[in-house]
């Protein structure tokens, strides 16, 4: 993962496609299909046990955009929030099991181990935002945002509106990154002097597993909660 | 070790539109398989919910209202009952009263006819003894004292005669 050699790309339609990228996002969009498709068959009143899943998911995500949200605004992104959550979910969760390399290439990882996928999404939050605050308060009064308190603020505004998409997309990855480089670290610690070594790095992978698996759950939260909040400042007129 | 990056090999913008359009693909998957008929369900749930809450209300009230009725119902048939008794009672009393002064008219009126016909027969018994006892004193005398007796002589004497039996 670390060479540049450790990615296959290759170039269709005048653009560059990221080989592992695009096999291992593929899989984590049908494992949420098949998840959400697998719990809604048998959608009944009284609600059986997958329908409790999905039903308690769908409550949490909305949980979560309500946290930021004004009550009435949530509707239209409970969508967005829900597979933006359990995408980024299941990709973060992905590396952590089937790390797949074929003759030094990856080809399957956490797609959000790589910044292109997590800036994908973070400029897609910022583009929401962006649309909602202009279907609900219009171009003029949308825009006028970026000079308060005072005209001069608009350079601040602008860059404020640059440092959301960096952070935004780049805590993700940064923790799904490392936390997939240490895996890899300690896996080769554990083949380099037979026996011994492996002893020692078995238990070590295993935390190191458990912990990057809470923390691919953590980021993935964390994703959707400050998604609510970009959208939420671009809803509120600033005073 | 970063020379993978999106900045060092060259933006990998297939990836973008790749994940962008395969994003927006799934969330229009799980809005037609799940997201929908969930929120739906969800919304009728709630829905049922707050009917049946309000159909409760109006069953408990409904069984509070019976319950009133049944106690009026008991009360009124209470007091219908004593008061028929009551009237039943009124009734026997008239009737016993209607059927003692009756038979006190009738008694009376017995008593009084029985009175006069016993009146009537003694004076219709006086006069036929009367005629009876002169026609027979006429006779006897007649035939005992034919000839010094005369007419006025006789009558007194049967007057004075008859004055002895009215006493």
């Amino acid at each position: 993962m670390g060479d540049p050699s450790s990615v296959a790309t290759f170039q269709f339609g005048g653009l560059t496609f990221n080989a592992a990228n695009i096999i291992s996002g593929l899989i984590a969009f049908v494992l949420v299909f098949l998840f959400v498709f697998a719990l809604s068959r048998h959608i009944t009143m009284k609600p059986g046990r997958g329908q409790n899943v999905l039903e308690w998911l769908v409550d949490f995500t909305n949980g979560i955009l309500k946290g930021s949200i004004p009550g009435n605004e949530v509707g239209g992104f409970g969508l967005y929030g829900f597979t933006l959550f359990l995408f980024l979910f299941v990709s973060n969760e992905l590396g952590l099991f089937i790390q797949v390399a074929v003759g030094g290439k990856d080809f399957v990882r956490s797609p959000t181990s790589d910044p292109i996928v997590t800036m994908t999404f973070s400029v897609a939050t910022l583009m929401l935002a962006q649309y909602a605050g202009v279907a609900k308060l219009g171009w003029k009064k949308h825009f006028s945002g970026y000079l308060k308190p005072f005209v001069f603020w608009l350079p601040i505004s602008i860059f404020e509106e640059f440092t959301n998409f960096l952070t935004l997309g780049l805590r993700i990855f940064g923790v799904i990154y490392s936390g997939e480089m240490l895996l890899k670290i300690i896996g080769n610690l554990a083949f380099s002097h037979g026996i011994a070594t492996m002893i020692v790095a078995v238990p070590l992978e295993m935390f190191w597993q458990g912990f990057s698996a809470f923390l691919g759950a953590i980021q993935a939260f964390v994703f959707v909660t400050l998604s609510a909040v970009y959208i939420s400042n671009k809803l509120e007129v600033e005073e | 070790m970063f020379s993978h990056l999106a900045v060092a090999t060259g933006l990998a913008t297939g990836d973008m539109i790749f994940f962008a359009v395969c994003f927006i693909l799934l969330m229009w998957l799980i809005k037609i398989v799940a997201w929908k008929p969930i929120n739906q369900m969800m919304q009728d749930r709630a829905d049922k919910i707050s009917n049946d809450i309000d159909t409760a209300e109006k069953s408990r009230e409904e069984a509070a209202q019976l319950a009133q009725q049944r106690q009026d119902a008991l009360a009124n048939s209470r007091q219908e009952a004593s008061s028929i008794v009551d009237s039943a009672k009124k009734q026997g009393q008239q009737q016993r009263d209607g059927i003692l002064a009756q038979a006190q008219t009738d008694a009376q009126s017995l008593k009084d006819n029985a009175k006069k016909d016993i009146e009537q027969e003694r004076q219709d018994a006086l006069s036929s003894v009367r005629n009876d006892v002169a026609d027979l004193s006429i006779e006897i005398a007649s035939k005992i004292i034919q000839k010094e007796l005369s007419a006025d002589d006789q009558k007194a004497l049967i007057d004075s005669y008859i004055e002895g039996l009215g006493k």
